[in-house]
């Protein structure tokens, strides 16, 4: 203990605060440097799609067949879009988990006595997430294409503009689960309010078979439910089909939801923790 | 010059029907240590919470390093340190992630933050274990990379709230080392505790708090001044001594109180100087005494006379 004068060494001014460009930046790849250190993040998050993805692929490969279903399309290519959709939906629940965790750690704590908004920690926290997101959705792409065989007619810019799409539902749905999370502070029930919301939402839907398919209680469902729109726009572009219009809507949703959801998340966060 | 950096005046918080903090009124001038002493409850932690701009007062107002809490928050942010009963760094990081990351977002450029995360790993010996993520830490090791991370934007007020519960002895020396060179470097400390050695040891004023309320304040000879009893107590080499013992010590004018077992006996004083009072009369009437000790009241008694029946009690000093 020779040398603790540094530790205050009033001669030397403190510093007051950064802007929050900065904050944003600085937190944000502090989230990253975690995926970057830990590569388990994405590994571990690759594992449920890609079981889907071989499941599905092959329970429901005969749905092709059927009367509903476009003609001259593969399910694969069928059912690729949806997954990316489900994907993204996902890791919009586990971007809410992951500021829980945050709050646990205690860095949030730390964070709150320091000089900067609040509001940059829920930014950087949805930013990284988007990366992280858009890392998974291309590694599932990759494995889709050499292992599955994922050619779809709307080519490279197809898959890509489907991507895009994928990655804005994730973005705007993400704010929303970031709002739950800031409000419950409870990662069990905030996975469980997840689960019970995703399930119904993404099977009564047009994801995985034709709406026509559907029994009729059950079409009624899946023709008003949001996934049904962005599912059914992300597979006009990557299938080049039409109804690609589609995502506008999709997209106008999810903004809209990004904006409510922000906007109570920076006010459950701001609360004061317990303890 | 007698700056003050810590001002708080008719501080009230309530949660719902329960008064957490009562009317608090307090002055802590530069460069000193309070001592917040009180038991489980007694509104230490939300004061801290108030005064740090974690939870808004409902009365009264308080500023510190000369800003508003509530109107000045983010300027007073800018100036305090805080260490809390938990540990808040980011476990996935390393100990020089953590520091590095928080003088960042203080406004550090990357390399001026990376020299000021060395040099706090240095000074809290730290140094070998930088690059390990703070989940592998040890609690002292823990708890003083917090307190280093409080300390990255040379604060002038650091908060500590019960820096050292749950150490081990050694850590909670190195602690207190730690916090007495702060001092002497020119920063205000405010420091909560349930340990009367350690607020008898580190602050130059006290102030006990008691179902939300300040029921005494004063340097530590204060409170034990007004409080505290000084004793002799004497072990007497015959246990059948005793009635003799009482007796003698009676004659001079004490008030001896025999210890049931037969063989000690205690008698308050006023003065160390009646010591010898009690050694000649045991002397006189011939009382072989096989132990004598003289102690000085301790905060223990500042602490239970005050702290469980203080709340009708007026504030000393």
């Amino acid at each position: 203990m020779t040398n603790t004068s540094a530790a205050a060494a009033p001669t030397v001014p403190g510093w007051r605060g950064s802007s929050p460009r900065t904050q944003i930046l600085v937190l944000t790849t502090r989230s990253l440097r975690a995926v970057v250190q830990d590569p388990r993040l994405i590994v571990f998050s690759l594992v449920q799609p890609l079981v889907m993805l071989l499941l599905f692929s092959q329970i429901f490969s005969s749905v092709a067949n059927t009367p509903g279903f476009p003609a001259g399309v593969g399910y694969i290519d069928f059912l690729m879009p949806a997954i990316l959709v489900n994907t993204a939906m996902q890791a919009a629940l586990q971007s809410g988990v992951g500021l829980i965790n945050d709050m646990r750690n205690g860095v949030v704590a730390r964070f709150r006595s320091l000089p900067i908004r609040m509001g940059s920690v829920l930014v950087a926290r949805s930013l990284s997430d988007l990366v992280r997101t858009a890392l998974q959705l291309l590694a599932m792409l990759v494995f889709a294409t050499l292992l599955f065989g994922f050619s779809p007619a709307g080519g490279a810019a197809g898959v890509i503009a489907t991507l895009a799409l994928a990655l804005v539902v994730s973005w705007g749905l993400g704010w929303l689960f970031l709002a739950i999370a800031a409000w419950l502070r409870n990662a069990e029930v905030m996975q469980m309010v997840g689960f019970v919301a995703m399930f119904p939402l993404m099977f009564a839907s047009s994801a995985y078979v034709p709406v026509a398919n559907l029994p009729g209680w059950l079409r009624a469902v899946a023709t008003v439910n949001p996934v049904s729109h962005a599912v059914d726009a992300a597979r006009a572009l990557t299938l080049a089909q039409p109804g690609a219009g589609g995502a506008t809507t999709a997209i106008g949703v999810s903004l809209a939801i990004a904006a409510v959801g922000a906007g109570l998340a920076v006010r459950g966060f701001r609360r004061p923790l317990p303890r | 010059m007698t700056e003050t950096m810590i001002e708080v005046a008719g501080l009230g918080r309530t949660f719902g029907a329960l008064r957490a903090l009562d009317d608090v009124t307090l002055t802590v001038p530069k460069g000193t240590v309070l001592g917040l002493l009180g038991h489980n409850g007694a509104g230490k932690t939300t004061l801290v919470n108030v005064l740090t701009t974690l939870l808004p007062p409902t009365e009264g107002r308080a500023s510190v390093a000369g800003f508003d809490v509530v109107r000045q928050a983010h300027q007073v942010r800018g100036r305090i340190g805080l260490t809390g009963q938990f540990a808040a760094v980011d476990e996935q990081l390393s100990g020089t992630d953590n520091l590095v990351l928080i003088a960042r977002l203080l406004g550090a450029s990357g390399r001026q933050a990376r020299a000021r995360a060395a040099e706090l790993l240095d000074a809290f010996e730290l140094t070998g274990t930088g690059r390990r993520p703070a989940r592998t830490y040890s609690g002292g090791m823990r708890r003083r990379l917090d307190l280093a991370a409080s300390l990255v934007g040379r604060p002038d007020v650091i908060f500590l709230d019960e820096p050292t519960t749950g150490l081990d002895p050694t850590s909670r020396m190195t602690m207190w080392r730690i916090v007495a060179k702060l001092v002497d470097d020119g920063t205000t400390v405010l420091l909560t505790t349930q340990y009367l050695d350690e607020a008898d040891r580190l602050a130059d004023s006290i102030a006990v708090l008691s179902g939300g309320r300040v029921v005494a304040s004063g340097t530590a000879a204060d409170l034990k001044a007004e409080v505290g009893q000084r004793t002799v107590s004497v072990t007497l080499a015959e246990p059948d001594d005793a009635v003799r013992a009482v007796t003698a010590l009676q004659r001079a004018g004490l008030h001896p109180v025999p210890d049931p077992a037969g063989r000690a006996l205690t008698t308050p004083v006023t003065a160390s100087r009646e010591l010898a009072v009690v050694v000649r009369a045991l002397d006189e009437v011939g009382v072989d005494v096989a132990e004598l000790a003289f102690s000085e009241p301790t905060l223990d008694d500042v602490y239970l006379a005050l702290a469980h029946h203080g709340a009708s009690t007026p504030t000393a000093a």
